[in-house]
């Protein structure tokens, strides 16, 4: 059974967030609302100021806190490894949001993050929040799985463009896009991507390239601690934590 | 702005006449994407169709793949198979489709109803057909010609992309007879850098690259990871030098404040504003001292022991040089005490940094120094340049596998008309030649040697010195924004005919008397060659992903429909032109004898590819010795001569530390700048000239999510703007905790930036990564005339503050280099 | 407000019915007003602040005191202590009123709160306390109500058939306990996981149950010490009044024990322990909603006095409320992996329209606590 995941070179990846406006556009997200965002993250005093970033989809976790603790089952995983969520389900109680360590999750009916809210200038029809002429194909969003515009009152989150994936040929082991065949079903932010940092296959299939880019470049899932398993992994070279502590960061 | 039924048929009507393109509207053949192309593919879903078009939001021109369904873009990807993009986009690439969709564009041409100007003034504009329009403006021009006053009409144009739109105003302003048509912006862009190559290596223009194989890369001030162009292709180029290529390529980067280049740098050096020159310098001693340099290139001693000895002399009989002219003189005059210890107290690095990136510089081949304007917007900006520059020469990396090169031309054909045929005896011999330019270019009053003075425009003509102008076009640039001190600007405009050609509500609009907005870069048709990349000649072609939503016209048609409308043989070049898409078609007949590698050879086969490109870049230096392509290799040698003429394009023909075109002005530049002429003509060290009367240095930089001007009003562009210090929807000024605490200023205080021209507030952000005596505001917002999102932005515009002050001998705006004070609001 | 003791069956609206149902309208119309003028424009909670605000503070509170009265109704319904009859029928009206109250702000908050009612039973995530909870609320509303409208048509509390009783002290446990480990389950939030935390809340809404009875005993009565019966008197000066003070302590004791085992840590998440004892609010509740009140329920002489129980009750209901607010806050105030976008501390105030969904739900808890008290002019027993 396939069980998609996500690889992420640090070493590559020049925090331009080229991945953040890709995934903002293919999904047609609000502005806040990043199912794929870069961290940033300073600590130290100058002139030995160390800046660094960190891509953050969705995890996909193996062990997803925010299935566990849905009163409705509106988040849940389905058997290619992805975790989505049921607008139909959701009745925005935001406990998922509460309980993901990653803070992957949004709620995007409150304030909005750039004034004045892009919402009112492209209102949506009651159906979803909002309505923009640049809004993804109507073929390709379906509530069921969280894909597309949201209705109000509901949580979103990085669908690892299911659309996409999920019309990939069975038992491929990358979808890569650099490979023609496979270009369409890449995700966005991976497809997107400049240095190429980031890659997508199959952690199931023991041919595909992200197995063993974790093994040759060290591969390492974050906040370990929680046990999610998370299902994107990140070549940092060391296995060194990438996000400070809060408490431990060196500050100025 | 209503517009009415029988406006919006009368659009139609010229868009069949005049800028129709059928294109837009889906020729089958012509659409590409839909034709299978090749073997099996992963395809969008059928009713989605992919037009080729050219990224719009740097000058990069990454070809882009533009995703149409049901006649709505709905998504931008890189072109796979552009040699720019390769499939990859920067953070600003999938945002275009926000311009096409933008609210607030103009809807189509209007004209000014309130006579008054003013930042607070409405101008009360109202819709007016294109036919009025283009009458208001020919007229004009007309009347002007007619009484000898020609030379009183300028065009400026910013982000002129190809033949087909900035390509066309010479011919026009030599047709129509003024010297101000056009005047370009490079001055405000980079030409400090361009001019410093022309002093050099003979060759004025922005290098092309062979990152791929160089192993070394030295970056003074040119934000490699954040706005660098081609950036998207940088990136693509970071994650192959760094991440799959061996050996690694290794990099250190000098800049103001941390930021992702330094931070993904080997070594970031955190350098004082304006003195890269004394690091470049430094760095030159230590190859020379040590004997580190490219001997093959360079030359030697002619019994090869090394005797430059930091202090002493050298006599210039000694050494025997290749490629270069006055190196030793250099050393004698200038370079021979310029050590690192006397570097670190110039620029404040430890003197263990530099002669660090010295050695590593020096000792690995191949290796190449770039700089942007970080380096040259100071007064000594041509000297920090040309000390810069010439590191390439020492390590010999010109025109070398991995080094740095020119860019070639593209194969364009002919024009339908030739402009020589058309010039009356007004245009050959009209009261206008006796005018200087508006901006005193190439005038020793002004700025001899620079190739434009586009800041000079504004407060020249409010002086009336050398003279008044009457009319005013702008095409993609909004000087009153993004001009230094462009509070002189809106002066400047009240009493002159403004023409403002952007589809969007602008600061410049707003004083605008004519509103003739042009089409978003998904309406248009339109070619832009290629932004100097890896040399081997490359132009792209915008095709239309969807009809124009409004009534607006591709700046191309309207320069050519305001020519047809000219009187005498002007208007009869303008007609035989017909109309931009004519021109380009045009255009892509040299293709026929050239055909690109990837098969276009016409027009119709740019339009589906998108590009058209032949490598490879023609010549190569390999170990001092020059050859050209000869269809299988770098096997043809070049002579001396050859190399003068195509390549090292000096009075000597070859790379001159000694600058003959600085030499050949030295009367010149000594009495404008009172600089040594026994000195002026070689990269020297000079300290700077700092305006604005503060205690901090202020730099305006660009950042990755917004690198030129046309983003601003862009929702998620001003949500992701300044990552590292966290601005989602609002822009700060970085400014050191302890250069804070010392004026009582606290974390996102706003605070008051001022200098002796202006005054601004903005919001802060404590940042330990920028140097205590700088602060750092991005050059990207304080809009007061714009889009809704751009003027929602919290904060102050930077160039309010920003002095004009420029580089006496290139022209470059010293956009870094004022000197602000900052207190708590 | 003291009428006659005349028994009448029916129903007569007392001022305070009034008062409490015509300032409930009114708040109810301005908060809608806000609502579908401000959507959740109008709350303070954002995807890079906090998730859960004062609304959800505010129904937790609502509900837990609500359990909290129902155990405390429990020991003589239950568990047959007789000598507690006299508090049984209040016990269950204040709670049928918190338990609406609560329910409504959480309505007022939700964006699909109907859709809860068939989703969560037909999708059984079991894995999920909120899925229990809301299961067990359900269930638990309807025994409540069945018990409400008993008391209101005139029965006594062994008249309470024992299912009915047993299976509303199940419901209130449980519901205490899964509303506990709904915070004390997130691994990665360390202010919040443990295992203590359901009997932490178990503990304090066994304490705000006896504050509230105490204080609607006496409001009910127009404050009026000597119209209080007698014997409920001598329950409040006697074991309800030491039961409270063991609550209280209990409640303390866990705040302390907590406080000084979060200081101490260096661990990743635990500072915000010290922010929280940087607040004043914390000491406030702390010392005035937990020492104090604990002094006044231990020492029997101040216990004895009805101004003292009346104060006392305030206290901890106060303080009880500031404690829940400084626990469900401070929990978020570290956000989880938003790097240089969201402040760190967070902050967050709650806005007008949050506080107006709070107002809604007490004033609409004291119109029908009010209605139910109105329905028999009887307050005996």
């Amino acid at each position: 059974m396939t069980k998609w995941g996500m690889v992420i070179d640090l070493d590559k990846c020049t925090g331009c967030q080229a991945c953040t406006t890709a995934c903002a556009m293919e999904n047609s997200r609000l502005p806040g609302e990043s199912w794929q965002d870069v961290l940033f993250y300073h600590e130290g005093t100058y002139p030995n100021v160390k800046l660094s970033w960190l891509p953050r989809p969705c995890m996909q976790c193996e062990n997803p806190s925010c299935v566990a603790v849905c009163p409705t089952k509106a988040t849940w995983k389905t058997e290619d490894g992805v975790v989505l969520v049921d607008w139909d389900k959701c009745i925005g109680c935001k406990y998922c949001m509460i309980a993901c360590p990653y803070g992957v999750r949004f709620y995007m009916d409150e304030k909005p993050v750039v004034q004045p809210d892009v919402r009112e200038v492209f209102p949506g029809d009651g159906d979803r929040i909002w309505n923009p002429p640049y809004k993804m194909p109507d073929h390709l969003e379906d509530r069921k799985k969280g894909i597309g515009i949201q209705p109000p009152g509901v949580v979103s989150k990085c669908t690892f463009c299911y659309h996409k994936i999920s019309k990939a040929p069975k038992g491929v082991a990358d979808l890569d896009e650099d490979n023609p065949e496979t270009r369409e079903y890449t995700p966005a932010c991976v497809r997107v991507c400049p240095p190429k940092a980031r890659y997508f296959g199959d952690l199931d299939n023991p041919d595909s390239k992200v197995n063993q880019l974790i093994a040759n470049k060290r591969g390492v899932r974050l906040k370990e601690e929680t046990g999610n398993k998370p299902q994107v992994y990140y070549l940092s070279g060391g296995g060194a934590p990438v996000v400070p502590g809060e408490r431990s960061q060196r500050r100025g | 702005m209503e517009r009415t039924v029988a406006t919006a048929s009368r659009r139609r009507f010229l868009q069949a006449t005049g800028a129709g393109s059928a294109l837009a509207l889906g020729g089958p053949s012509l659409v590409p994407g839909e034709a299978g192309s090749g073997a099996v593919q992963a395809q969008p879903a059928a009713a989605t169709k992919i037009v080729k078009n050219i990224c719009h939001q740097c000058p990069a021109r990454c070809g882009i793949d533009v995703y149409v369904t049901n006649g709505r873009v709905h998504a931008i990807y890189g072109t796979p198979d552009h040699p720019i993009s390769n499939g990859k986009l920067c953070p600003k690439g999938p945002l275009g489709i926000y311009v096409l969709y933008d609210p607030d564009r103009w809807k189509g041409p209007m004209k000014r109803t309130n006579p008054k100007k003013g930042r607070n003034e409405d101008p009360k504009f109202v819709p007016i057909s294109w036919d009025e329009a283009l009458k208001t403006v020919a007229d004009r021009l007309n009347a002007l010609r007619e009484k000898g006053e020609s030379h009183r009409f300028a065009i400026l144009y910013g982000r002129g992309w190809g033949a087909s739109c900035a390509g066309l105003l010479g011919t026009f302003g030599k047709l129509y007879g003024s010297p101000n048509v056009p005047i370009g912006h490079s001055s405000m862009c980079s030409d400090g850098s361009i001019i410093a190559k022309k002093a050099t290596d003979g060759n004025a223009g922005y290098n092309a690259h062979d990152y791929r194989h160089t192993n070394y890369i030295l970056m003074f001030g040119c934000g490699f990871l954040d706005a660098f162009r081609p950036y998207n292709n940088n990136m693509q180029i970071w994650g192959y030098i760094r991440g799959e290529k061996s050996p690694k390529t290794r990099v250190t980067a000098v800049d103001v404040h941390v930021n992702t280049t330094l931070a993904a740098a080997d070594r970031g050096l955190l350098i004082k504003p304006g003195t890269d020159g004394a690091l470049a310098l430094a760095i030159a001693h230590v190859i020379l001292s040590e004997g580190l340099w490219e001997r093959s290139f360079v030359g030697d001693f002619v019994d090869g022991v090394n005797r430059f000895k930091t202090g002493q002399t050298v006599d210039p009989a000694t050494f025997e040089e290749k490629w270069v002219k006055g190196l030793v003189e250099w050393w004698n005059v200038e370079l021979k005490d310029r050590t690192p210890a006397w570097a670190a107290k110039v620029t404040t690095l430890r003197e263990r940094d530099i002669l660090a990136t010295a050695r590593e510089f020096g000792t690995t081949r191949p290796a190449m120094a770039i700089m942007e304007r970080g380096a040259h917007a100071h007064s000594n900006g041509i000297y920090n340049a040309m000390a810069i520059h010439t590191l390439n020469a020492l390590v010999g990396s010109l025109f070398a596998e991995g080094g740095l090169m020119y860019q070639m031309p593209p194969p364009y054909g002919d024009l339908p008309a030739n402009a020589d045929d058309y010039m009356d005896d007004y245009a050959k011999n009209g009261p206008w030649k006796q005018y200087p330019r508006i901006d005193l270019k190439g005038h020793e009053d002004g700025y001899l040697l620079a190739n434009n003075m586009m800041q000079e425009v504004g407060p020249n003509h409010l002086a009336g010195k050398p003279y008044k102008l009457d009319t005013i076009m702008f095409y993609l640039t909004n000087p009153i924004w993004t001009a230094p001190n462009g509070q002189i600007w809106e002066q400047a405009l009240q009493d002159v005919f403004v023409i403002d050609t952007s589809p969007f509500p602008s600061e410049t609009g707003h004083f605008a008397d004519l509103i003739l907005p042009d089409h978003t870069y998904l309406e248009r048709m339109q070619d832009a060659p290629t932004y100097p990349f890896e040399g081997y000649p490359l132009t792209q072609l915008r095709v239309p992903a969807v009809k124009p939503l409004y009534d607006t016209k591709y700046f191309g048609d309207t320069l050519i429909e305001i020519g047809k409308r000219m009187k005498g043989p002007m208007g009869e070049y303008y007609k035989k032109l017909e109309s931009a898409e004519n021109v380009i078609r045009h255009l892509a007949k040299g293709f026929e004898k050239n055909p690109g590698d990837n098969g276009v050879d016409s027009f119709e086969k740019w339009v589906e590819k998108g590009v058209w490109y032949k490598k490879p870049y023609l010549w190569r230096q390999v170990r001092g010795e020059f050859f050209e392509w000869d269809g299988k290799g770098y096997n043809k040698p070049m002579t001396a001569e050859e190399v003068k003429a195509k390549l090292l394009k000096t009075p000597s023909g070859k790379f001159e530390i000694r600058s003959g075109l600085l030499e050949a002005n030295a009367d010149w530049i000594a009495a404008k700048t009172g600089r040594d002429k026994a000195k002026l003509m070689f990269p020297i060290w000079e300290e700077p000239k700092h305006p604005g009367g503060g205690d901090l240095y202020l730099v305006t930089p660009k950042q990755a999510l917004h690198a030129e001007g046309r983003g601003h009003n862009i929702p998620m562009v001003i949500a992701h703007l300044q990552p590292v210090v966290g601005g989602r929807g609002e822009a700060f000024v970085e400014i050191h905790p302890e250069t804070a605490r010392q004026r009582g200023i606290k974390d996102k205080d706003w605070v008051k930036i001022r200098s002796s021209v202006g005054e601004i507030r903005v919001r802060c952000r404590l940042f330990e990564g920028t140097r205590p005596d700088t602060i750092v505001l991005p050059m990207e917002w304080g809009h007061w005339r714009a889009g809704r999102w751009s003027m929602a932005v919290p904060g102050g515009h930077s160039g309010e503050c920003t002095v004009n002050q420029s580089d006496r001998i290139t022209g470059q705006c010293n956009y870094y280099t004022t000197k602000v004070t900052v207190e708590r609001a | 407000m003291a009428t006659a003791t005349l028994p009448k069956l029916g129903f007569k609206p007392s001022p305070y019915l009034v008062g409490a149902g015509a300032l409930f309208l009114v708040a109810l119309l301005y908060t809608i007003y806000l609502k579908v003028t401000l959507g959740h424009h109008g709350f303070n909670t954002t995807n890079y602040g906090v998730f859960w605000g004062l609304p959800i503070v505010a129904y937790d509170y609502f509900l837990l005191t609500s359990t909290g009265l129902t155990l405390l109704a429990s020991l003589p319904l239950t568990l047959g202590l007789r000598q507690f009859d006299p508090i049984a029928k209040r016990c269950i009206w204040l709670a049928l009123a918190a338990l609406v109250g609560g329910v409504s702000i959480l309505f007022l908050e939700l964006a699909h709160p109907i859709r809860a009612l068939w989703a969560a039973p037909l999708n059984f995530q079991t894995a999920s306390p909120l899925f229990w909870k809301i299961l067990c609320v359900g269930a638990y509303t309807i025994v409540l109500v069945l018990m409400g409208l008993a008391f209101a048509r005139g029965a006594a509390p062994a008249d309470i058939p024992r299912g009915l009783a047993v299976l509303a002290t199940l419901l209130a446990l449980a519901i205490t306990l899964i509303a506990g480990s709904v915070y004390g389950m997130i691994v990665f939030r360390p202010f919040w996981y443990g295992g203590e935390l359901p009997v932490a809340f178990l503990i304090e809404a066994f304490m705000g149950a006896i504050a509230f009875l105490v204080f609607f005993t006496y409001l009910i009565h127009g404050f009026a010490p000597a119209m209080v019966p007698e014997r409920t008197r001598a329950l409040f000066t006697g074991s309800l009044g030491a039961l409270a003070a063991g609550a209280v302590f209990l409640h303390v004791l866990f705040v302390v024990t907590r406080t000084v085992t979060g200081l101490w840590s260096y661990g990743e998440g635990l500072q915000v322990w010290q922010y929280t004892v940087d607040q004043p609010l914390y000491w406030a509740a702390l010392i005035g909603g937990g020492l104090v009140p604990l002094v006044i329920f231990a020492v029997p002489t101040l216990r004895a006095q009805p101004w003292l129980q009346i104060l006392g009750s305030l206290l901890v209901a106060a303080g009880l409320l500031a404690s829940r607010y400084e626990f469900v806050i401070n929990g978020q105030l570290l956000p989880p992996f938003k790097g240089s976008w969201a402040a760190s501390p967070l902050e967050y105030a709650p806005s007008q329209l949050e506080w107006m969904l709070v107002i809604v739900g007490v004033l609409l808890a004291n119109t029908i606590y009010a209605a139910l008290e109105s329905w028999s002019s009887t307050k005996e027993a």
